[in-house]
């Protein structure tokens, strides 16, 4: 439990982390760092769920892009200033370590389940957003054209 | 008509503020267009392909414009495109005089590139609590940020002599790799693997790849994809510094 606390702080730290070197400020970077909380505790959850590490990259990715894109409207932001800082916890950077290191070592049998798990993450987080962006998009559109009766 | 042109070019401009910043294309097209009809023009057609711009737009007196942009250097920069997004907003309620809309470009393009000390901490800050995060001591998470501040200097060192992007990231991911194994061999860290892995995060080109799918989905092929292949050489170019100094230590993690 403390461990998963420990990690949702971190998450968090990382996130501002990210948005201060794509030189956010201020109130955002607040946004950007609870959002990065946000991110890994829908992980986490998914993961308790599930347990399918991929299966729950994919519904974190699907969550945490739908909040992005509410909180970008609401702030008057565009959206990719806020998605990315938010699903930087998400990024796969132990498993491509390991994969690499699986395949330096000559452990054919590591390298392939690491590296089919990076590409399993990888595609989640894509098919996540890729899913989100559509949906709003589609919802916005149907929004406007019942405006416009 | 000449007033037209300037216009046309400013417009330009801030569509390449946008792009270099790290916009999706999608984004960058919309805002040119937008800012393109709001001040008089009927149409505006505007193609952006990750490096190059075109913008052919026809203004209400029936003069037809076309000018051309070669986009080369990106950094993502999130405080600019939120900068051109405001301006174009503003622009699209009520157009600014070309002189005061030249400008506010200008104040956009000359804000200095992000306080260096504020990139430092962020160094600090992403490497040091990844390494904890993917679970790692506190004593990794120093060595992490020690090794980060290496990763700092050379990403400065290869921005100066104009290193190719791929190369830098090669070089930075071997000495980052190596550095973080000196600390381990010298007693500060403790496992190999968190320090890298905490370093990697600052290397991993996260936006990148979220910029050119959703520039896909928008419609964008073309300049999705090469995002895409651009971040895999990326992904391809860490590990393979990586793995050039975990041949030689062995890399026991």
């Amino acid at each position: 439990m403390t461990e998963m606390v420990l990690q949702l702080i971190l998450g968090g730290m990382g996130a501002v982390g990210f948005s201060l070197l794509f030189h956010m400020s201020g109130g955002k970077l607040v946004v950007a760092g609870l959002g990065g909380v946000a991110n890994w505790a829908l992980y986490l959850l998914a993961q308790h769920f599930y347990d399918d590490r991929v299966l729950a990259f994919f519904l974190a990715a699907l969550g945490t892009a739908l909040l992005a894109e509410v909180l970008a409207r609401v702030m008057k932001t565009p959206v990719i200033t806020l998605l990315v800082p938010m699903l930087v916890p998400l990024v796969p950077g132990g498993d491509l370590y390991y994969t690499t290191l699986a395949l330096v070592q000559g452990d054919v049998e590591r390298f392939a389940d690491y590296g089919n798990l990076v590409l399993g993450e990888a595609g989640a987080i894509s098919f996540g957003i890729i899913l989100v962006t559509c949906l709003v998009q589609t919802v916005l559109k149907i929004l406007a054209l019942r405006k416009s009766k | 008509m000449e007033q037209n042109e300037q216009i046309l070019s400013c417009i330009l401009d801030a569509g390449e503020l946008l792009l270099t910043a790290g916009a999706e294309v999608g984004r960058v097209e919309d805002t040119m267009a937008r800012m393109a009809r709001s001040y008089g023009f009927e149409r505006a057609d505007v193609l952006t392909i990750t490096a190059s711009m075109v913008v052919t737009a026809r203004h209400r007196s029936g003069e037809i414009l076309t000018q051309t942009r070669r986009v080369t250097r990106r950094e993502t920069d999130m405080r600019r495109i939120d900068q051109v997004n405001a301006l174009s907003r503003a622009v699209c309620a009520a157009p600014l005089p070309l002189e005061q809309l030249r400008a506010r470009i200008q104040q956009i393009a000359d804000a200095p590139n992000g306080q260096s000390w504020t990139t430092v901490l962020a160094y600090l800050l992403v490497a040091g609590s990844f390494a904890m995060f993917f679970g790692g001591s506190v004593r990794d998470g120093i060595a992490a940020m020690i090794c980060s501040m290496l990763l700092y200097v050379l990403g400065r060192a290869g921005a100066l002599v104009q290193l190719q992007p791929i190369v830098l990231t090669i070089v930075q991911s071997a000495s980052m790799c190596l550095t973080a194994w000196l600390m381990v061999q010298i007693g500060l860290g403790q496992a190999l693997d968190k320090i890298v892995i905490g370093n990697i995060m600052l290397l991993i080109p996260g936006i990148a790849l979220v910029t050119s799918l959703r520039d896909m989905i928008g419609g964008d092929t073309i300049s999705g994809l090469l995002g895409a292949f651009e971040a895999l050489l990326r992904a391809v170019a860490i590990a393979a510094g990586c793995a050039l100094v975990l041949m030689q230590v062995g890399g026991g993690a």
